[in-house]
């Protein structure tokens, strides 16, 4: 590659990228230059107005043409933008709270909490807007080995330590498996291009090639429920969610989450869509896969809203509470129908509003005692009406009741089970029986917020970091709930990503 | 007037967050914010009615949401329905506002029973002028949680908090077959409003097997808020709430949103005879079913809870025996009289500070107005002749004979024996006989406890007017745009349905307030022989070994199945999912091996389906 070419590749829609890269770099000059003794929590400050600006920026982006430049390792395309949306979005809120951590202990980590935030959510970014199976994967280790640190930064921490080898063991098993799918992929089609590999597939009509196919499609899709937290790879979620700091717990449920729908989006449906499969139904692969998916899809809401049922731990039941989430969008995956990657997205951003908004006031409720345990919600209404009122909401769209935004995410994701033909009538029926039993759990946390006395009656003060967010998420929880034709109009300017496959 | 009548849900909803963010520091002044948000409502439904009364339907609505073609919109609609129902919830509202002024007085929480108050009659208000099904889904969840809030009010008892969920759970049950029945509505139809799907209906878009089946789904969701059989366990265990609470939800208005429901989807249910047979039977069945229950209750608010559920169970028997009118009738009647029964017993328990009947008696003199206006709903109930409630049921059997229900219209016969022989009964052992409660300073309630049991009195007589055969069937041909044809009923029916409440009273005077009375006559007449004594004994013993006993083994037989069979199965489902649970989080046992081998099972049995059931080996 001459440098000629290297500097016509338009780099404008990297921008964003760059714009991370950028704070992330001197948030590391500065905190290594920086005096031992100084405050570094306003570096979460510099690190926020950072995402920021690659916020408006990727918004900037919305009406620039679907580009791929660096011989098609790197695309911006419909799906890219409105992902990093959804990415910064839950980057930047992950640093408000980062910014109004407070551990007992204290935290002496303070200025790589920004930075490796920021690492994590440039390779989340990446991920979305791969076009090459290397690309794809060195943004997928950038944001995983950022996470395992993050996990682990509390390092007096013994539950943080054992969260964080955890998380690292369990990380390496998945990053095998999605390797080894690749190589079976590559090794059909010879090149990691993403859309050479689709052509390439087309051609596969021999039936041990196929086997070996789908074989790839199990493999990478069980490797990346690692990312997701869907059965069978859902294990290590409850533990590393209970010892990661709160933010870190909040970053990993939502944005390494997105990203992970992002990838198994991506990959498996520009792969697998146009690949041939034997069998009853030779239409498809990825059709042919489907049952396996919302197997699966089924078996994570099970399991996730039971297991939520015992839980005394805050960071654990919302831990279940997000794998049992991922099963619902899961569903919507399942179901492919021609609003798939809408719904999936309105749901990603009804959980972002709701779960960051729920960790927030988890955070503050946790610090002061160094406990997450459910009774320290007790009382909360006798203490702060306003923050247990805000609390009611998350739960209430958690549980996905009419009036919030998590009403609408599962009320779209259930219309799509039922709008394709054939419907997929027993996993919309295990939906609504799944979310029946999630009301035990989430309401059981509605009682002690309004029925329990308080054990403590000092009133509560909420720091401004995590003020903007209850704010911020509350709002929004309402706002798309009574009228979430302002994120479809918005989601409209996509239309329906059609360029996915281009 | 009509195209204001979206105005009249949200002075409660004002008063709801008004009192929510203010209560604490208004405390007393609460009560007459509350008051004054549903007099206004009442006032506006008032108007609305009125102007309904000489026009026709209006209807206004915006696009809310667009997914692909389909589009759904909210908005509301003022049917002559909906505009009758605005008018008895708010008015009921307003009453009940009042008198717990009076009976809240000295709660730490007065603010908040308030605030809760007008969350609950925002969303019943906004229930009634829904134009689709979606909206009113909405509102009836959104009552559910007002209904949820209030009867664990009392949260520090443990059986309110269990009530209280109890409720919430049940009505759920009850929900998801709404809530299924109106999904497939909307892929039948492409659209939720009442208007759409009643034009699916008539131009047959509408397979004959989908009507039946959605308007069965949709009821099971009715079965379940109305209290009807086998969901209406929760009904009994909410009179945990406060009094006040109980008259307004769990007997005026939000119970019977289930009814309203079926009524507002009539012409659905009219297109299928399976799904009117099936309305008629569970609703015949919970009629006898729930009133003999009633017979051997001794907890005073238990016997009006049961009582309430028999009640729903007429209504629904009028609506699946095809007269929509007779059902809103019966719901326009006995939202009066229930109501006034509930505050009744409400000023007895403010009084005696017991719920147990058994430890109540002879308190018609020390509460004359209170047992006079008991008296009244429980006369009213019975279906006394010129009373409201005489005329409601008799349109009811009506409906059933007419409708060819010959065995359906006896069960409702002898369940209106039962109505009136418990009322009464309840009626002798509270107010007649002598003291044998320990309180002692027991007095009449303030007047602002009593002035709206007053109203509801003479609307629990008068309200039956509106309706009869003799004078005119206003609410009939006004429900209906004058298209209402009152069928000739036999005459017998109406001396029939005379003979049985009376009957009910006399039995329940003879063995509860004969008593005391033969004491009193035997005293003053004491020559008189002996046979005659051993004559009264003989009744005694022979209603007991007759009616009593046989009553008694229904009752008991009933009461069992509802234990044993359908918390059983309540239970059964309870415990698996415990189970499930526990399970799980011993799976979760920190042990990273365990976490990996979970995955690389899960993956070889992915691989293993995939290679015996995909066809490539």
């Amino acid at each position: 590659m001459s440098m000629h070419t290297l500097l016509r590749y338009e780099w404008g829609v990297m921008t964003p990228e760059f714009i991370i890269i950028g704070t992330a770099l001197i948030l590391s000059l500065v905190d290594l230059l920086m005096p031992d003794d100084k405050d570094r929590r306003p570096l979460a400050w510099i690190a926020f107005v950072g995402v920021a600006i690659a916020f408006v920026a990727t918004i900037g982006l919305i009406p620039a043409e679907t580009t791929s430049i660096l011989h098609d390792t790197f695309r911006l395309d419909a799906f890219g933008k409105a992902f990093k949306l959804l990415l910064l979005a839950g980057g930047a809120l992950s640093l408000l709270l980062a910014f109004d951590y407070r551990p007992k202990e204290g935290l002496k980590h303070r200025g790589e909490f920004s930075y490796l935030m920021l690492c994590a959510l440039l390779g989340a970014m990446i991920v979305t807007s791969s076009g090459d199976l290397i690309t794809l994967f060195v943004g997928l280790e950038l944001l995983s080995i950022s996470s395992y640190i993050l996990v682990g930064l509390r390092k007096t921490s013994v539950q943080a330590n054992e969260a964080a080898l955890k998380y690292v063991i369990n990380g390496g098993i998945s990053t095998a498996m999605t390797l080894f799918g690749m190589s079976y992929i590559f090794g059909l089609t010879g090149t990691t291009n993403i859309k050479e590999i689709a052509v390439e597939a087309q051609k596969l009509t021999d039936g041990e090639y196929q086997y070996i196919l789908a074989l790839a499609f199990l493999l990478l899709f069980v490797g990346l429920a690692f990312k997701i937290s869907t059965v069978p790879f859902h294990m290590w979620t409850p533990d590393v969610y209970q010892g990661a700091p709160t933010p870190v717990t909040a970053f990993l449920s939502v944005v390494s989450k997105t990203a992970g729908f992002a990838i198994v989006l991506r990959l498996l449906i520009t792969i697998f869509a146009a690949a041939p499969a034997r069998g009853k139904d030779t239409s498809s692969m990825l059709l042919s896969m489907q049952d396996y998916i919302a197997f699966l899809a089924g078996a994570t809401m099970i399991v996730g809203n039971i297991v939520a049922l015992k839980q005394r731990s805050m960071k654990r039941l919302l831990a279940y509470s997000s794998i049992a989430h991922a099963g619902y969008v899961l569903v919507g995956f399942a179901a492919m129908s021609w609003v798939m990657i809408d719904s999936i997205w309105f749901y990603l951003l009804a959980y972002l509003l709701m779960n960051f908004g729920a960790f927030a006031i988890l955070q503050r409720m946790s610090d002061e005692a160094d406990s997450d345990d459910i009774s320290r919600f007790a009382g909360l209404y006798q203490r702060s009406p306003l923050l247990a009122v805000a609390m009611g909401v998350f739960l209430l769209s958690l549980a996905g009741i009419p009036g919030t935004a998590g009403f609408i995410a599962k009320w779209n994701i259930f219309l799509g089970a039922l709008m394709t033909e054939p419907g997929h009538y027993v996993l919309a029926a295990v939906m609504i029986a799944t979310t029946v039993i999630s009301y035990v759990y989430y309401f059981g946390i509605f009682v002690q917020i309004f029925f329990r006395p308080a054990a403590e009656t000092s009133s509560l003060r909420l720091p401004i970091g995590l003020t903007l967010i209850v704010v911020v998420c509350a709002l929004g929880t309402l706002l798309f709930g009574v009228v979430p034709g302002l994120a479809y109009h918005f989601l409209g300017q996509f239309e329906h990503f059609g360029d996915f496959l281009q | 007037m009509m195209e204001m009548a979206w105005i009249v849900p949200l002075f409660p909803l004002f008063s709801f967050f008004l009192l929510l963010l203010a209560g604490k520091k208004m405390k007393e002044a609460s009560a007459y914010v509350g008051m004054l948000a549903t007099f206004v409502s009442f006032l506006v439904a008032s108007a609305v009615l009125a102007d309904r009364v000489g026009g026709s339907t209006y209807k206004a609505e915006q696009v809310w949401l667009a997914i692909g073609s389909a589009k759904l919109t909210v908005g509301f609609e003022v049917t002559a329905l909906n505009a009758w129902m605005l008018v008895i919830v708010s008015l009921v509202s307003f009453l009940v506002h009042m008198y717990a002024k009076g009976y809240m007085q000295g709660d730490e929480r007065f603010s908040v029973f308030y605030a809760y108050l007008g969350l609950f009659t925002f969303a019943m208000l906004g229930l009634v002028i829904s134009p689709n099904l979606l909206q009113t889904y909405m509102f009836w969840e959104l009552v559910g949680l007002g209904s949820f809030l209030l009867i664990g009010f009392y949260f520090y008892k443990e059986e309110a908090k269990a009530a209280a969920k109890k409720a919430f759970i049940m009505t759920r049950v009850g929900d998801v077959g709404f809530f299924i029945g109106m999904i497939l509505l909307f892929l039948q139809v492409g659209s939720f409003e009442y208007s759409d799907i009643f034009k699916a209906v008539q131009d047959g878009t509408l397979s004959q097997p989908m009507v039946t089946l959605t308007a069965i789904l949709i009821f099971v969701g009715a079965v379940g808020k109305s209290g009807q059989f086998p969901l209406h366990t929760w009904l009994p265990d909410a009179m945990e709430g406060p009094t006040p609470v109980s008259a307004l939800i769990h007997a005026a208005t939000m119970v019977a949103a289930g009814v309203y429901l079926v009524a507002a989807l009539f012409p659905l249910y009219e297109a299928s005879e399976t799904a009117l047979l099936t309305v008629a039977v569970v609703g015949g069945f919970t009629a006898i079913f729930a009133a003999s229950i009633a017979l051997v209750q001794t907890d005073i608010k238990r016997v009006l809870a049961y009582s309430t559920v028999s009640q729903l169970g007429y209504m629904m028997l009028a609506l699946g025996s095809g007269s929509d009118v007779a059902a809103i009738f019966h719901l326009t009647t006995h939202a009066f009289f229930k109501a006034l029964l509930f505050l009744a017993a409400g000023s007895v328990i403010h009084a005696v500070g017991t719920q147990d009947i058994e430890k109540m008696g002879g308190l018609w003199r020390k509460m004359p107005l209170t047992a006079a206006l008991f008296l009244v709903g429980a006369l009213a109930i019975s279906g006394v002749p010129l009373l409201s409630g005489f005329f409601s049921k008799d349109e009811i059997f009506a409906a059933a004979w007419m409708h060819g229900h010959g065995v359906l219209f006896w069960i409702a016969v002898v369940a209106s024996f039962f109505t009136a022989f418990y009322m009464f009964r309840l009626f002798f052992l509270v107010f007649g006989g002598e003291e044998r409660h320990g309180a002692k300073d027991v007095h009449e309630s303030p007047a602002v406890m009593t002035l709206p049991m007053l109203v509801l009195a003479v609307l629990s007589v008068a309200a039956g007017y509106i309706h009869t055969p003799w004078f005119g069937t206003f609410l009939g041909d006004w429900l209906t745009d004058g298209g209402y044809a009152h069928e000739k009923t036999p005459s017998w029916m109406m001396i029939v349905a005379a003979i049985v409440s009376l009957l009910g009273i006399f039995l329940a005077w003879l063995m509860y307030g004969k008593r005391s009375l033969a004491r009193d006559w035997l005293s003053s007449r004491a020559p008189l022989t002996y046979n005659v004594l051993l004559n009264k004994y003989y009744i005694d013993e022979f209603y007991a070994w007759t009616v009593g006993y046989v009553a008694n083994a229904i009752s008991r037989l009933f009461y069992y199945v509802d234990r044993f069979v359908i918390e059983g199965i309540a239970s059964l489902i309870t415990a698996t999912v415990n189970a499930a649970a526990s399970l799980g989080s011993r799976m979760q046992n920190g042990q990273v091996q365990t976490y990996g081998a979970v995955t690389f099972i899960g993956l070889a049995l992915l691989v293993a389906i995939l290679a015996f059931t995909g066809g490539y080996l």
